[in-house]
């Protein structure tokens, strides 16, 4: 029987007064590889802070495995869109990577950190970046050292918020083949549709509502192969609107 | 050399003292890019200055109270409240330092100036400053040694850190709780106008050459150690104001820096 990883039920969200994400259901299960895809301002980034209880719904439930998000937040592994961070603070890389066994009454890391520490870097052959200051690694490489800080978490479930904005193409196609070889739930917001579509289960289409796809790679693909993203927007937009 | 050094006795022990203070919460200040927040609490607290000079209390105490309550009241308003942070900041920097001056105005035969607060003087710590900056340096240096790594998980990315479940709005308000001892420490060596200054350029410089928190911390003591002392000393030999000569000697420091950094 399939285990529900992620369940949406009634989901409303709104800032002020309009609201950004209205009457979402949904269910993912465990194992699956979940795709979100939509316009800027349709509500992706908020989605996912509501799943990592960042935010609170207007109304709605959520549930990852059965917990509320604040109870389940030891189950996920999260690598935040690319924003916010403070570059100006000296950190090696290790550093940053080990800021994922922290925990509320967790001030030290022990043998143990620095075991998983070590298996996650090779495991996405960031190794040698170690002891290289996070300010001074490129796109592609302080990319993979934050999803090895959500990795070391251990976690059933995985949420990537662009993962591969600001990352050259290269980069890109690495950070999607590790996550291809990834034995985990896996929610992935990007606009790289092309390499992104290739390996997900299923696409999520939201723009403040949600249309949820299971086969779209191989039914809007153009006569070169490749997904062109407004075609597939206003595909995906007429069929959530009908 | 051995007359000035024992004129300057106390003013080197707080040299001592507000460099450790520098290292740890200078450098928390600016990895957190807290200077705004810090300058609001620094002029805002003249409040309790003036509350301190008309009710007759504590000077000391009357600014640590003010600043704390600016502090936890600066904690939540970031913590809760992103928008039109900057103006709510500029509102209580302006209103604290207005508060401080109108009960100065009121107090009947106070003549001191208004000046030795805003600029400090350094030659003048009394003992009980030196214990109060001892404090201080130690609790600041017990949070950050215990807190450490949160520290700077929240520094780095505030939203991570929430998901792992660190009390990020506790050490939030711990941090500016410390910054605001800090402040009040150093308004009678250095005074409101000055500190943000002060406390800013030595872990600028130390950032430049550390790879990693500890080392910017470690780097930043030794730093504002120099220049605080060489202050002193030109200041003696010169006959000028002390904490005149040691802004711009930081602010020499900090262009020297700042210019081998741009090339």
């Amino acid at each position: 029987m399939r285990l529900p990883a992620v369940e949406v039920h009634n989901l409303y969200f709104r800032y002020d007064k309009e609201y950004v994400l209205e009457d979402i259901t949904a269910t993912i299960w465990d194992q699956e590889y979940i795709a979100i895809i939509g316009p800027n301002g349709g509500g992706k980034s908020t989605f996912v802070r509501l799943l990592l209880g960042l935010l609170q719904p207007t109304q709605g439930e959520i549930f990852l495995y059965n917990n509320p998000p604040l109870q389940a937040r030891h189950l996920v592994g999260y690598l935040p869109q690319n924003v916010n961070f403070n570059l100006e603070i000296p950190l090696l890389a290790r550093e940053v990577i080990l800021q994922g066994r922290l925990g509320p009454k967790k001030f030290r890391f022990n043998a143990m950190d620095y075991k998983l520490l070590a298996q996650v870097a090779k495991e996405l052959e960031i190794d040698t970046l170690l002891d290289k200051k996070i300010a001074n690694l490129s796109g592609g490489e302080r990319q993979r050292v934050l999803l090895a800080r959500a990795l070391i978490t251990k976690p059933k479930l995985l949420i990537l918020d662009e993962p591969t904005a600001a990352v050259d193409i290269n980069a890109q196609k690495k950070i999607y083949e590790i996550l291809k070889t990834l034995k985990m739930t896996k929610i992935v917001i990007s606009h790289d549709i092309n390499i992104l579509l290739e390996g997900v289960d299923r696409v999520f289409y939201l723009n403040r509502k949600l249309f949820i796809h299971d086969n779209i790679p191989l039914k809007l693909q153009n006569n070169k192969g490749h997904f062109c993203e407004m075609e597939l927007f206003e595909e995906l937009k007429r069929r959530c609107d009908g | 050399m051995g007359e000035m050094l024992h004129f300057f006795a106390n003013s080197f022990f707080a040299a001592a003292l507000l460099s450790i203070a520098i290292g740890v919460v200078g450098s928390l200040m600016v990895i957190n890019r807290y200077n705004y927040l810090a300058a609001s609490i620094a002029h805002g607290s003249y409040g309790g200055v003036g509350m301190a000079l008309y009710f007759g209390g504590s000077i000391l105490l009357g600014a640590t109270l003010f600043a704390v309550a600016l502090a936890l009241l600066l904690a939540f308003m970031t913590y809760r409240q992103q928008r039109h942070l900057d103006i709510f900041i500029g509102v209580l920097w302006a209103v604290g330092m207005s508060i401080g001056i109108i009960f100065t105005d009121l107090t009947p035969g106070y003549t001191t100036d208004l000046l030795s607060y805003l600029f400090g003087d350094i030659l003048m710590i009394p003992n009980s400053d030196l214990w109060f900056m001892g404090v201080v340096d130690l609790l600041a240096t017990l949070f950050l040694s215990a807190f450490y790594h949160q520290l700077l998980a929240i520094a780095y990315d505030k939203e991570f850190a929430l998901t792992r479940n660190v009390p990020v709005a506790l050490l939030h308000t711990l941090t500016l709780f410390l910054i605001a001892l800090t402040i009040v420490m150093s308004i009678r060596s250095i005074g409101l106008i000055l500190v943000i200054a002060l406390f800013s350029i030595p872990p600028y410089i130390a950032e430049r050459f550390a790879k990693n928190f500890w080392q910017m911390v470690l780097l930043s003591i030794p730093i504002a150690f120099s220049i605080i002392a060489s202050g002193l000393i030109i200041a003696y030999y010169l006959d000028i104001s002390a904490t005149a000569i040691i802004i711009v000697l930081a602010a020499l420091a900090f262009s020297i820096t700042f210019l081998k950094g741009e090339r």
